[in-house]
C-alpha cells in the first residue's frame, strides 16, 4: 500500500465505523474491497494488519452492538475474509477471537441484522474467501457454520441461496484436497467429518419430497462434478448414483431442469470413466422419462458427448426429431414415412404436448428448432444428418405460420390454427433453415425453400425481426445454392429467384418502417459484395430499381437508414452498379457525382452514423483505388481529411486517420516489420528520397490532422494518431534521414504551436509544412512516452485507490445535500 | 395456487440499475434493462446468468419492457439481447424508441474511450437491438401473444417515460418505471386509470421527501448563471445528451429572451438538432403550455443557443455552454471543465447526480485540488453548485398514486432501504394496502385468484329459462350443468351435451341409505304402511306402489327387508340419484322420524 492511502486509511475506518455517516455511493465499497483483493493477492495481509492497525480495529468496531448500516456490516465480513485467506493473518485473527465473534453464533447471525440480505451474502462470500487451507477447515467445523450454509441454501434471496450451494461445493473439495500429508482414501467412510456432513446432507436432501431440497442437491453435486475432476468424485457418484436414479420413479420426475445438468456434468467430467458408473443406462433412462419439453436440453447435451454408446445417441437424436417427426406426419399429404423417424412409439407423447395448447406447442416447437441449430455445426452431429426432412420440417413450419400450409388432416389443420402468424415460431425457423444451407439438399425442396423465403419477403404480414430473419436466411441460401466448383457465379436457378426477389427487396426498400429499409440494405450489400462482379447478378440488379431506391435513401429520415444506404452505394459504386446508363429523357443530364454526395453527407448530416460510414467507404475506396479516387487521390484525401478533422464526432475523427494510414502506406510502401526479431537488412535508403515521398503527405496535410488529433480530448483519437506517427518514424529509421541537422526557423515554429495544441488551443493551423519540417519535428517528439501515458485509461486518475479514499472521505457530512440523487 | 412472483436483479432496496423479473400466470416479463454507471466491469449489468439458469433466455421470457430512455433502465438492453442471447419482443414507448440509441450510443462512446472497457457492446449491437423494438402508443392495449397484454400510461418524468400494465386474464401488475406526480416545464405529470391490479411496483426514490417546488430551484439555477455571465464569468453545465439538457436550455431561452442578454449560449454535443426534433416529433408528449404555444412559437426552437467550437471555449468574455458528458468523466466537459477550473469568476453548475470515480463526483464533495495525470494538480477556484432537476414523485406524490391505482399490494423498488421501510408503513398504516420491498435477488410472492371466464351452452340456459323464472342479476342462483375444460376453455353444458361431446357413456349414480324400523309386521305390510304414508305427506310428488312391493317417489326407490337379527325390526333400503338428491334426504329424514301408527 502506498504511503498516501495508508495515511488516509485510519480516518477511512473510523468513517466506516461511524453509523452517522451513511455511505452516498453504493459502489465505494465494492471497489474498496476490490482494492484489498489486489493488495491482499499480492502480498502479506499479516504485514497490512499490522501496519494498518486501524483496519483490526473496524473489524472489532462493526460487533458492537449498534445502528450500523447492513451493508459497512456486509462489507466488515467480506473484508475479514479476503484477510484470512492467508493462514498466518488467520491464526492472527483467530488469536484476538475476532472471527469466531464474526461468523459464529455471537455475531451477525443471531442478530437483527442477519434479515438483511447484504448481510447474509457478505457472511457468505467472507467465508468463501476465508476457506483456503486447513486451519479454516477446523474453523468452519468448530463454529458450526456448516449447518448454517446448509440452511442458507433455501434462502428467501436468490443471490444468498445460490452462494451458499457454491460454499458447500469449495468447503466439500477443501476438505477432500486432504492435510498436508495427502489426500483421504477413496472408500467413502475415510472422508474427513465435514465431506461426510456434506455428502450426507446432499443424500438426505435427495431423499427428501420436497423439490426446492432436491433442485438444491442436485445443484450442488452439479457444480462439484463440473469443478472437481479428482479420483473421489467417481466414488461420490457411485454412491449418490442411486438416488439420482430413484428420482426418475417418481411422477412427474421432480427438479428435472437441475436432473439433467447434473447428469450432464457428469457425463462431461474427466474423473468420471461413464461406462462403470451406470451412466448411460440412467441417461438413456433419463431421456424416456422427460416429457419431450425437459428432455431436448438433455439429448443435445448427449448427442454434444464425444464418447457416448452409439444406441444413446440415437435415442436422444430422436427425442430432438421427435417433435418435428410429428408435425410431418400431421401435414403430410399421403400415407408413407416422412423420412425423419420410423418408429413413432413417443409420437402420442409428442401430440399430446403439441397439439393441445398454443403455448406448449410454442415452446416446444422453438426449443427443438434451436437445439437442432446448434447441433448442426457440430462435427459429433449425427450421421448421417437427417437433412431432406430437416428442410421439409422447416419449410413445413413456416408455411403452417405464414398461412400458406393447407395440411389435409385433422391434426394438420389444428397445427395450423395453432401456429398461424406465430411470430416466435417464424423467427426460430427462419434461423434454423438459414443454418440448414450449410448442407444442401434435393432440389425440389431448395426450390420449395427459396419459395417459402420469397412468400415471408412479400408477406404484408411479416414483422420486422421476422423479415430481418428472412433476409439473412435468403443470404445464407444464396450463397450455398449449387455451383460450378471453384466458381463462386450464382448458378442459373438462383439467378432466376434474384429476378423475382429484386421486385420484393424493392418494396422492402420503401416500407414505412426504418428497421425493414435497414434490413434490406443490409441484405444488399452483402449480395453486392458477394456477388457484385457477376454479370448475372449486375444484369438484374441493374434491371431493377434497386441502385435507384438505394441513392434515395441516402437521403433517408433515419440515420441508421442513412448509413447503410452510404455502406450500400459504396459497395455498389466500387462494383460499378450504382451509376444506371443514362436516360434517354435525359442526356448528359448533370448527375452528381457520388462522391460530392459522401462529402456532403460527410460535411453536414447531423448524426455520426452516416458520416462514419462515409469514412469507411472512403477507406475503403482509396484502398481499392476507386476510380473517384484515382483521378486525383491527392485532392480525394485533402478533402476528406480537412472535413473529417472538424467533425465533433471522435469516431469520425479516428476513421480519418485509418485513412490517413492508407495512403500513407500507400505513398510510402507497406510497413516494416513490426517483429524484433525480424532480420531486416540495413538499408540505408538515401534521405532525398524520403523527403520526396514526403510531399504527397504535406500537400494533404495529413500531418496537420495528424498532429491535432495526437492532441485530442478523446483518447482513441490521440492513441491511433501516436500510432501512425511512430510508423512513420519508424520508417525514418531505415533511411539516413536520422542524422540530418535540425533546428531551423520553422521546425521551432510549428513546435510552439503543437506545445500550445498540447495546451488545448488548437485555432491557430500549422500552414504549409515542408517534409524536413516534419521530420525535424516528429524526431524531437517524445512519441513513445505520450503513447504510454495515452495507454492509461482516461480516468485512471480518479480510479485510482488513493482517488477512492479521497472520494469517500470528501463525501463525509455533504451527504444531506444531495441526498440519495439519481436520474 | 396462482401467484405473481417479483425478484427484482436490480432497483431492490438501491436507486443503481433497474431490472425487475415479473412472472404473472405462467408468464414471464423483465421490467427494465438497466445500467450501473459507477462499475466499469461486468458488475455494470443486472446478473442474467439466474435467469439463463431456467434454459434459453428466449423461451424463458415471454417480453421485456423499457419504462424511458435514462441508461439506469436501459443501458444493459444491447448486452442482453445482442451478447446474451435474448431474441424475443422488447416494448417501450415511440420517444424511448427513438432516444434510447442516442443515448446507448453516447455512453458507448466514452466507454470505450476509456482503456480496459472490454465486452461492451458495439453500435451494430445498438442498432440490431434497436431492431427487435416493437413500440408502443399511450392508452394503446398490446397484445404480447394470445394471453399476455400490456398497455402504457403517461409517467412524467422524462420524454416518453410510461408506467407499463401488464395483464393476463384478470390478473395484472402495473409498473411505475421512474414517474412525477407534479407537472415540469416541458412534461406533464403521471397519469393512469384506476385500474386496481394486484400489485403496484412503484419507484421510491424520494420516499422519505416531500420535494420543495422546482419553481424554486429554477429560478436558483438562472440567479446562479446571471450572477456570473454578469460579473464576466463563462458557466459551464454538463449534461447528458437529451432530457435535462433540453429543460435548461428552456429555461435559459426563455430567461435570455425575457432579460434581453446577449452573452453567448452554446450546446457542444451536435447532438441539439437531433435532441430537439424529437421533441418537436413527441410535442404531444409534452405539457399543455409548451403544446398550446406550438403554433405560435415552437420552444425546442432555440434562438440564443448556438452549436459549440471547440477554439470557443478560449474566447474572452461570459459564455455559457452545456457540454456531454454529465459527469464530467472524459470528453469535451472534462476538458472545458480544466481550462475554466481556475478563474474564480467562472462556475460550473452540475445538475445530476455523479457517480463516484468522477471529477463530476469529486467537485461536488468539496474537493478543490484535484490530481491530474502525471501527478499534475488542478486548483479548482472556479464555482461549483449542484442542482437537481431529476423528476420524481415525492413520498404525497407515491401516496397519491397508489390512492389512484388501488392495488391489492404495492411493492417499493429504486429507493434506498430505510427510506423504502418509512414509506411501507405510511402505505400500510394509511391505505391499509400490504407493502412489500425486496432486495436484489429476493423473490416476493403473491397468492392470486384469478376469476376465470366459462361459455355457457345455450341449452343449458334454455332449459333454465323453461323452469320459467327468469335471471335476476340481484338473485343468484345455482344452476346445474358439466364444466367441460378443452382447448384452453372453460364450458358449462349440460351433462347429455357433456357426455355426448367427450363420446362417454352414462353411468348412474345412486346414494343409499338404511333406515331401521320398529315394525314386527311382515316386509310386504311395512311398505304398505311407507306406501300411505309418504301417498299422504308428499301430495305433489308422484309416489307409487310396485307389484314387486318396493315404493317409488320420483327416482327414490324404498325396499323393506327383515332385519337379520331382529325380527321386530325392519330395514327399508332407501336409494335415489343425485338429482333428486334433495328430495331423498327428506324422504330418509322423514323416514327416521317412525311411521305413524296405523289403526288397529
Amino acid at each position: 500500500m502506498d504511503p498516501e492511502c495508508s495515511q488516509l486509511l485510519p480516518a477511512l475506518c473510523a468513517v466506516l465505523a461511524d453509523p452517522r455517516q451513511p455511505m452516498a455511493d453504493d459502489t465505494c465499497l465494492e471497489k474498496l474491497l476490490d482494492w484489498f483483493k489486489t493488495i491482499t493477492e499480492a502480498g502479506s495481509s499479516l504485514l497490512l494488519l499490522q501496519e494498518n492497525p486501524c483496519l483490526v480495529e473496524l473489524l472489532c468496531h462493526v460487533l458492537k452492538p449498534q445502528d450500523l448500516s447492513s451493508r459497512v456490516l456486509s462489507f466488515s465480513l467480506r473484508l475479514t475474509g479476503v484477510f484470512a485467506a492467508q493462514e498466518d493473518c488467520f491464526q492472527y485473527l483467530q488469536q484476538g477471537e475476532l472471527l469466531p465473534r464474526l461468523f459464529g453464533e455471537a455475531g451477525p447471525l443471531g442478530g437483527a441484522a442477519w434479515t438483511a440480505p447484504t448481510v447474509r451474502s457478505g457472511w457468505i462470500q467472507g467465508l468463501r474467501s476465508l476457506a483456503q487451507h486447513p486451519s479454516a477447515l477446523h474453523f468452519l467445523a468448530d463454529c458450526g457454520a456448516v449447518d448454517t450454509i446448509f440452511s442458507l441454501q433455501g434462502d428467501s434471496s436468490l443471490f444468498v441461496a445460490s452462494a451458499a450451494g457454491q460454499l458447500l461445493v469449495h468447503i466439500l473439495s477443501l476438505s477432500m484436497r486432504g492435510p498436508a500429508e495427502g489426500p483421504p482414501g477413496l472408500q467413502a467412510d475415510d472422508w474427513p467429518a465435514c465431506a461426510q456432513k456434506i455428502v450426507g446432507h446432499i443424500e438426505e436432501s435427495l431423499r427428501s419430497t420436497a423439490a426446492p431440497q432436491i433442485t438444491q442437491a442436485l445443484n450442488v453435486l452439479t457444480t462439484t462434478f463440473g469443478h472437481c475432476h479428482d479420483p473421489w468424485t467417481q466414488v461420490l457418484w457411485v454412491q449418490l448414483h442411486p438416488l439420482v436414479a430413484a428420482l426418475l420413479e417418481k411422477d412427474p420426475v421432480p427438479a428435472a431442469h437441475s436432473l439433467v445438468d447434473l447428469l450432464l456434468s457428469v457425463a462431461r467430467s474427466p474423473g468420471l470413466s461413464s461406462s462403470s458408473c451406470g451412466l448411460w443406462e440412467t441417461l438413456a433412462q433419463t431421456l424416456s422419462h422427460l416429457s419431450p419439453t425437459q428432455a431436448g436440453l438433455l439429448a443435445l447435451g448427449i448427442l454434444k458427448l464425444q464418447d457416448c454408446p452409439q444406441a444413446l445417441r440415437a435415442q436422444a437424436f430422436a427425442v430432438l426429431l421427435q417433435p418435428l417427426a410429428c408435425v410431418l406426419k400431421a401435414t403430410a399429404q399421403g400415407p408413407g414415412p416422412s423420412g425423419l423417424l420410423d418408429s413413432t412409439s413417443a409420437d402420442s407423447v409428442t401430440a399430446d404436448i403439441l397439439l393441445p395448447s398454443k403455448a406448449a406447442c410454442v415452446g416446444l416447437l422453438c426449443r427443438t428448432l434451436a437445439h437442432l441449430e446448434l447441433l448442426l455445426p457440430l462435427p459429433q452431429r449425427p450421421c448421417p444428418w437427417p437433412q431432406a426432412p430437416l428442410l421439409g420440417a422447416a419449410v413445413t413450419l413456416l408455411q403452417l405460420c405464414g398461412g400458406s400450409g393447407s395440411p389435409a388432416s385433422d391434426e394438420g389443420r389444428q397445427l395450423c390454427t395453432l401456429l398461424l402468424g406465430c411470430v416466435r415460431v417464424q423467427r426460430a425457423a427462419l434461423d434454423f433453415l438459414g443454418t440448414l444451407s450449410q448442407e444442401t439438399g434435393p432440389p425440389e425442396l431448395v426450390t420449395q425453400v427459396f419459395a417459402v423465403l420469397l412468400e415471408y419477403l412479400r408477406s404484408p404480414d411479416s414483422s420486422p425481426t421476422v423479415l430481418k430473419k428472412a433476409f439473412q436466411a435468403t443470404f445464407r441460401w444464396l450463397l450455398s445454392s449449387p455451383r460450378t466448383p471453384g466458381c463462386s457465379d450464382l448458378d442459373s436457378h438462383a439467378l432466376l429467384f434474384l429476378r423475382e426477389l429484386l421486385p420484393v427487396l424493392q418494396k422492402r426498400l420503401c416500407s414505412p418502417c426504418w428497421e425493414v429499409r435497414d434490413s434490406g440494405l443490409e441484405f444488399l450489400t452483402q449480395m453486392t459484395r458477394r456477388w457484385g462482379g457477376q454479370a448475372g447478378f449486375r444484369h438484374a440488379l441493374l434491371a431493377s430499381e434497386v441502385p435507384r431506391l438505394t441513392e434515395q435513401l441516402l437521403r433517408d429520415p433515419e440515420s441508421y437508414v442513412r448509413a447503410s444506404a452510404v455502406t450500400a452505394m459504396g459497395q455498389l459504386s466500387s462494383q460499378g452498379l450504382c451509376v444506371p446508363p443514362a436516360s434517354p429523357e435525359h442526356p448528359g443530364g448533370q448527375q452528381k457525382s457520388l462522391l460530392g454526395e459522401l462529402l456532403h453527407i460527410l460535411s453536414t448530416d447531423s448524426e455520426g452514423f452516416p458520416r462514419r460510414a462515409v469514412m469507411q467507404v472512403f477507406t475503403q475506396w482509396l484502398r481499392d483505388s476507386h476510380a473517384d479516387v484515382v483521378g486525383d487521390t491527392e485532392q480525394f484525401v485533402a478533402g476528406v481529411l480537412q472535413v473529417a478533422g472538424q467533425d465533433l464526432d471522435w469516431e469520425v475523427r479516428a476513421q480519418g486517420l485509418e485513412l490517413a494510414l492508407v495512403f500513407l502506406e500507400q505513398t510510402l510502401g507497406p510497413p516494416r516489420s513490426h517483429c524484433p526479431y525480424a532480420v531486416t537488412p540495413p538499408v540505408a535508403a538515401p534521405a532525398s528520397p524520403l523527403t520526396q515521398a514526403l510531399q504527397p503527405l504535406c500537400r494533404v496535410r495529413l500531418f496537420e490532422f495528424a498532429f491535432r488529433a495526437l492532441f485530442d480530448c478523446d483518447r482513441p483519437v490521440a492513441q491511433k494518431s501516436c500510432d501512425l506517427l511512430l510508423l512513420l518514424r519508424a520508417k525514418m529509421a531505415s533511411s539516413s534521414s536520422l542524422q540530418e541537422p535540425r533546428s531551423s526557423p520553422d521546425v521551432a515554429s510549428v513546435e510552439a504551436a503543437l506545445q500550445r495544441w498540447r495546451a488545448g488551443d488548437q485555432a491557430q493551423p500549422l500552414g504549409d509544412l515542408e517534409p524536413e519540417v516534419v521530420l525535424a519535428v516528429l524526431r524531437s517528439m517524445d512519441l513513445e512516452g505520450l503513447r504510454g501515458a495515452l495507454a492509461e485509461s482516461s480516468d485512471h486518475v480518479e480510479k485510482s485507490p488513493q482517488s477512492l479514499l479521497q472520494d469517500m472521505l470528501a463525501t463525509v457530512g455533504i451527504l444531506g445535500e444531495n441526498e440519495a440523487d439519481c436520474y | 395456487m396462482p401467484e405473481i412472483r417479483v425478484t427484482p436483479l436490480g432497483a431492490g432496496q438501491d436507486v443503481g440499475r433497474s431490472c425487475i423479473l415479473v412472472s404473472i400466470a405462467g408468464k414471464n416479463v423483465m421490467l427494465d434493462c438497466g445500467m450501473h454507471m459507477g462499475f466499469n466491469d461486468d458488475r455494470r449489468f443486472p446478473d442474467f446468468s439466474y435467469i439463463t439458469r431456467s434454459g434459453r433466455l428466449t423461451d424463458f421470457l415471454d417480453c421485456v419492457i423499457i419504462s424511458h430512455f435514462h441508461l439506469d433502465h436501459c443501458g444493459a438492453l444491447p448486452y442482453f439481447s445482442e451478447m446474451v442471447g435474448y431474441d424475443g419482443p422488447i416494448y417501450m414507448t415511440h420517444p424511448t424508441q427513438a432516444i434510447c440509441p442516442i443515448l446507448l450510443e453516447d455512453y458507448r462512446k466514452i466507454a470505450v474511450d476509456k482503456k480496459g472497457e472490454a465486452n461492451f457492446f458495439t453500435s451494430q449491437m445498438i442498432k440490431d437491438c434497436m431492431k427487435k423494438v416493437v413500440a408502443v402508443h399511450l392508452h394503446q392495449t398490446v397484445q404480447v401473444d394470445d394471453e399476455l397484454e400490456i398497455k402504457a400510461y403517461y409517467a412524467g418524468h422524462v420524454l416518453g417515460a410510461a408506467m407499463f400494465q401488464i395483464k393476463v386474464g384478470s390478473e395484472s401488475v402495473v409498473y411505475t418505471g421512474d414517474y412525477n406526480m407534479t407537472p415540469d416545464r416541458h412534461l406533464g405529470a403521471a397519469w393512469i386509470d384506476r385500474c386496481r391490479p394486484n400489485l403496484l411496483i412503484t419507484e421510491s426514490t424520494y420516499a422519505t421527501t416531500i420535494r420543495d417546488s422546482k419553481r424554486c430551484r429554477e429560478r436558483d439555477f438562472l440567479k446562479k448563471v446571471h450572477e456570473a455571465v454578469e460579473r464576466g464569468g463563462k458557466v459551464l453545465i454538463p449534461v447528458f445528451a437529451l432530457g435535462r439538457a433540453q429543460e435548461l436550455c428552456i429555461l435559459l431561452e426563455t430567461f435570455w429572451e425575457r432579460m434581453n442578454l446577449k452573452a453567448p449560449i452554446y450546446f457542444s454535443t451536435g447532438l441539439t438538432e437531433k435532441a430537439n426534433h424529437y421533441y418537436k416529433l413527441f410535442i404531444t408528449w409534452t405539457n399543455q403550455k409548451i403544446r398550446k404555444t406550438f403554433v405560435q412559437r415552437n420552444m425546442f426552437e432555440f434562438k440564443h443557443i448556438k452549436a459549440f467550437d471547440r477554439a470557443f471555449a478560449d474566447n474572452p468574455g461570459p459564455m455559457v455552454v452545456f457540454a456531454t458528458p454529465g459527469m464530467l468523466h472524459a470528453g469535451q466537459s472534462l476538458q472545458i471543465f480544466r481550462k475554466w477550473a481556475g478563474n474564480e469568476k467562472n462556475m460550473v453548475i452540475m445538475p445530476g447526480y455523479c457517480v463516484q470515480g468522477t471529477v463530476g463526483h469529486k467537485i461536488l464533495s468539496g474537493q478543490r485540488k484535484l490530481e491530474m495525470e502525471g501527478r499534475q494538480v488542478l486548483e479548482v477556484k472556479m464555482q461549483v453548485e449542484y442542482m437537481s432537476f431529476s423528476a420524481h414523485a415525492d413520498a404525497k406524490g407515491i401516496m397519491q398514486l397508489v390512492g389512484q391505482v388501488e392495488p391489492e399490494g404495492v411493492l417499493l423498488v429504486h429507493g434506498e432501504a430505510k427510506k423504502m421501510e418509512f414509506l411501507k408503513q405510511k402505505i400500510e398504516q394509511e391505505l391499509r394496502v400490504s407493502c412489500y420491498m425486496p432486495a436484489n435477488g429476493e423473490t416476493v410472492t403473491l397468492p392470486t385468484s384469478p376469476s376465470i371466464p366459462v361459455g355457457i351452452s345455450l341449452g343449458l340456459l334454455k332449459r333454465e329459462m323453461a323452469q320459467g323464472l327468469l335471471p335476476d342479476a340481484k338473485k343468484p342462483r345455482l344452476l346445474h350443468g358439466t364444466l367441460i375444460m378443452k382447448d384452453s376453455n372453460f364450458r358449462l353444458v349440460s351433462s347429455e351435451q357433456a357426455l355426448k361431446e367427450l363420446g362417454l357413456a352414462e353411468h348412474q349414480l345412486r346414494f343409499t341409505c338404511r333406515v331401521h324400523l320398529h315394525d314386527p309386521r311382515k316386509e310386504q305390510e311395512t311398505a304398505l304402511r311407507v306406501y300411505s304414508h309418504l301417498k299422504s305427506v308428499l301430495k305433489d310428488h308422484c309416489v307409487q306402489h310396485l307389484p314387486d312391493g318396493s315404493v317409488t317417489v320420483e327416482s327414490i326407490l324404498i325396499q323393506a327387508a327383515a332385519h337379520s337379527e331382529d325380527p321386530g325390526t325392519k330395514v327399508l333400503l332407501v336409494s335415489w340419484t343425485y338429482q333428486d338428491e334433495e328430495l331423498g334426504s327428506y324422504l330418509t329424514s322423514l323416514l327416521k322420524k317412525g311411521l305413524p301408527q296405523a289403526p288397529s
